[in-house]
């Protein structure tokens, strides 16, 4: 497969930079695993508690909030756009949702599962308006995503901070936790198990349905894909929904992790999530990347971190090392 | 008309007759395993047109490239007025007096021809600040030595195609190159600007400035030509004189012997499907405003819509589609009149429109020829639905890569990596994958080689056949002469001329251009 092509006058060269030319040639679909592999191998070393199952669990279990944040930036790259607001849907979320399961939870103490449908149904809403304003505003209003989302991160942070007053909300119901924060189906945690099915059903939705098509076909060229008969309109409105529906699942459970509602839960994750589609090789400009591959990316970034963690290095530093992945993925997507 | 040297085939490789100004040995471009040029040994000359010939993906674009810095040989030399010279940046043969016409433009859009012309070289006052007023007037003086028709003041994206390309020439003869290549300089030219050129080619080449004239418009090669390079499948077949028949020259390109290039339009016709009745568009910026225009077509009949580059031919396509508001009249297909704006509505009534510029508007050019191809099928077509039918589309894009002549290999393939031959058969394949009945095509064969070409007419020809009523804009006079039935001239926006296909007189539909 690798057969190299190695000029004459060079002579033989040796298997070393053999391999490297080969890496070169072909560091787009390289670099993934490539990081991969360096991360393992320089945490193995530097972190003792790195490479246990334990450790590896935890982090996979971590990994859950920022993953399903990705699926939905993942969908609205392709399309060509970027969620700004990813983050704030995800505070907003675990604000209001959690008032309202506690509400619930406090006016009917013995039907707790009526307070967990609250708050699922809480998290429906907030995601289907967010993600419907959002992509009307892109689709027919023609904001620019960058603006658009820039702006409603904004303003749903502002309603977050407006609603819990930047405090903490208790009361929720105990099922909540128990059962998406830290349930177990078959020895695998619920969330992580939540997770896998929405990676599963945006693979289907991007590589099996007409959807997935019209939505890499309008990213890669809006133009062409409206002369080809694409309500682009539409598609863009659907990929925002998606977006923003998934990131508020995300502050759902994320809330159930935590036991509190909390207004901060979200803001690294606009560019956590921007930095894990970019390093999964999804293209910025729109119509080009793979669903598993930001299953990848979202656990490269995440590994990162908690390699960080176990070598004490304290969370600026981190916040630090997430922002030069992505220049660092940036650089190599663009030679 | 021909006014080639006539001088004797040289062997490429020896150096005679005029000075050659700059030449290449045994020059090689390899890319990992593909050789995009096997060793070819050529040398140009003061005051010679060399005109490279050949399909796309024959060489000529790698051999140009080497020649104008922007790619290095993977072997071979390029010699200088005798002496070897490594052209490492485009700086760098510039530095040589090298100059390329690119077909893919290096303009600024947002900012003036004057300021696109002096770009990197701008004039300045004694206060070091820009002379803005010694700038305009030099582009001036540099666009009418050239004898173009451009404002130094308008901005770059406001032109059209033919007009930029101008621009982009204006830039290369700033400063007068001994080598100067043009890279397909006519194809998005209209037929006066294509005049224009020609004879600023030979203007240029009687100053004895060195030219390459890479073309895929046969008949230019006599015109301007005095030698031919033919490339194919990246070697250097032959160099022969201009003059040759333009038979041999098809031959040596394509390795094979043409029987016939436009196949025969059918005899019977059908019942009227598309009909313009005084359509007068409401003008947007930039675009003309077509009007009056009256136009119907029959099942199987083609229609050619010929005329100048900017005469509103294109316009008159999108407006058939309902991409432009009416001020008044009406356009039916089927007697169902088309919505305006709403492209699905337009298909949905079995009308497609292959747009003129398949990078911006026809293809999305990093997906693949597959997803290209379907994609208006599962709304449209046979794939009708909401979920991906492998097996059925697998079936459907053979048989349609079949009628257009593109090999199923590679369909999988992104858009962007095939040929631009190949992409306009994706193109075309588009339109082919639900029921149409009327087909609007927006010069359909631009920028392709001939095999390509060939593929296309006989691929239209099919559609008609099965009784679609096709409507063709194109700048090509002689493919419409081929193709169609009858041929009506639009100028400013008007139609000003019909001609029945037994009328078909190329300098009588050219009068009516202008």
């Amino acid at each position: 497969m690798n057969t190299l092509d190695v000029p004459n006058d060079a002579g033989s060269r040796p298997a070393t930079s053999a391999a490297l030319a080969w890496l070169v040639q072909n560091r787009q679909s390289a670099t993934l695993p490539v990081m991969f592999l360096l991360v393992f191998v320089i945490f193995s070393l530097q972190a003792p508690n790195f490479l246990t199952v334990d450790n590896l669990t935890n982090v996979a279990r971590q990994s859950v909030y920022l993953l399903i944040v990705s699926l939905g930036q993942f969908i609205v790259i392709v399309n060509g756009g970027l969620d700004l607001s990813v983050g704030s849907t995800v505070s907003l979320t675990s604000v209001v949702g959690a008032l309202v399961m506690a509400a619930v939870y406090a006016a009917f103490p013995e039907f707790q599962l009526l307070a967990l449908l609250a708050g699922v149904g809480t998290a429906v809403a907030i995601g289907v308006g967010a993600g419907l304003v959002n992509g009307l505003g892109i689709s027919v209003l023609r904001i620019p995503p960058f603006m658009m989302t820039l702006g409603m991160g904004s303003v749903l942070f502002g309603v977050t901070l407006l609603v819990s007053g930047g405090m903490p909300i208790y009361g929720l119901p105990p099922m909540l936790g128990e059962w998406f924060g830290f349930g177990r189906v078959l020895g695998f945690p619920i969330a992580a198990v939540v997770a896998l099915v929405l990676v599963a059903l945006v693979y289907v939705l991007m590589e099996w349905t007409r959807f997935g098509r019209q939505l890499y076909a309008a990213g890669g060229n809006a133009k062409a894909a409206a002369l080809s008969g694409v309500n682009t309109v539409r598609v863009t409105i659907a990929a925002f929904t998606l977006a923003s529906l998934l990131a508020a699942l995300s502050g759902l459970l994320l809330t159930a992790r935590l036991g509190t509602g909390e207004a901060n839960v979200g803001t690294s994750l606009p560019l956590e999530s921007i930095a894990a589609c970019v390093i999964s090789g999804v293209a910025l400009a729109g119509g080009r990347g793979r669903t598993l591959a930001v299953l990848l990316g979202t656990l490269l970034i995440m590994l990162v971190q908690n390699g960080l963690n176990l070598m004490q290095v304290g969370a600026y530093a981190q916040t630090m090392a997430t922002g030069a992945i992505l220049i660092f993925a940036m650089a190599i997507a663009r030679h | 008309m021909s006014i080639a040297l006539q001088e004797p085939i040289a062997p490429a490789a020896s150096v005679q007759a005029g000075p050659a100004v700059i030449g290449v040995r045994e020059i090689t471009r390899r890319y990992g395993r593909n050789v995009a040029l096997a060793p070819v040994t050529l040398d140009f000359r003061a005051g010679e047109a060399h005109v490279l010939f050949g399909e796309n993906g024959a060489g000529k674009s790698t051999l140009i490239s080497l020649l104008a810095g922007a790619n290095a040989p993977s072997g071979g030399e390029i010699v200088v007025r005798g002496k070897v010279a490594r052209f490492g940046s485009v700086a760098e043969a510039r530095a040589h007096g090298v100059r390329a016409v690119f077909q893919e433009f290096s303009l600024i859009p947002h900012q003036t021809v004057a300021e696109n012309i002096i770009l990197g070289e701008e004039p300045t006052n004694r206060f070091g600040l820009l002379a803005k007023q010694a700038a305009v007037e030099e582009a001036q003086a540099l666009i009418d030595s050239l004898g173009f028709d451009l404002n130094p003041r308008s901005r770059v994206v406001s032109l059209t195609r033919g007009k930029q390309q101008m621009v982009e020439i204006c830039k290369a003869l700033r400063r007068p190159p001994e080598l100067l290549i043009l890279d397909e300089p006519t194809a998005s030219l209209s037929e006066h600007d294509a005049q224009a050129l020609l004879k600023l080619v030979l203007r240029l080449k009687a100053e004895g400035t060195a030219i390459i004239y890479v073309t895929h418009r046969i008949h230019e090669i006599p015109i301007v030509g005095d030698r031919v390079t033919v490339l194919r499948d990246g070697r250097h077949i032959d160099t022969v004189p201009a003059d040759t028949c333009e038979d041999d020259l098809i031959g040596l390109m394509t390795g094979r012997q043409m029987a016939k290039i436009y196949p025969t339009p059918r005899a019977d016709l059908g019942a009227v499907r598309l009909s313009l009745d005084a359509v007068t568009t409401v003008p947007r910026r930039g675009q003309v405003q077509v009007q009056d225009a009256g136009l119907e077509v029959r099942a199987g009949e083609i229609v050619g819509v010929a005329g100048l580059v900017g005469c509103g031919k294109g316009e008159l396509a999108q407006a058939c589609f309902g991409l432009h508001r009416l001020r008044s009249g009406t356009i039916t297909v089927d007697g169902r009149p088309v919505k305006q704006g709403d492209p699905a509505d337009a298909i949905r009534n079995g009308l497609w429109m292959t747009p003129s510029d398949r990078r911006h508007d026809g293809l999305s050019m990093g997906r693949s020829a597959r997803e290209n191809i379907s994609l208006s099928s599962y709304s449209f077509g046979p794939l009708r639905g909401r979920w991906i039918k492998t097996d059925q589309e697998n079936r459907l894009l053979t048989e349609i890569s079949r009628l257009v002549d593109f090999e199923p290999a590679k369909l999988d393939d992104p858009v962007e990596s095939l040929s631009g031959g190949n992409q306009q058969k994706v193109l075309l394949a588009k339109a082919m994958v639900q029921d149409i009945s009327v087909y609007v095509f927006d010069e359909p064969t631009v920028g392709v080689d001939i095999g390509a070409c060939l593929s296309i007419y006989n691929a239209l020809s099919k559609l008609s056949e099965r009784g679609a009523a096709i409507l063709i804009a194109s700048s090509n006079l002689p493919e419409l002469m081929g193709l169609a039935h009858r041929i009506k001239v639009m100028s400013n926006g008007r139609f000003v001329a019909e001609f029945a296909r037994d009328e078909y007189d190329e300098h009588k539909i050219l009068e009516q251009f202008f």
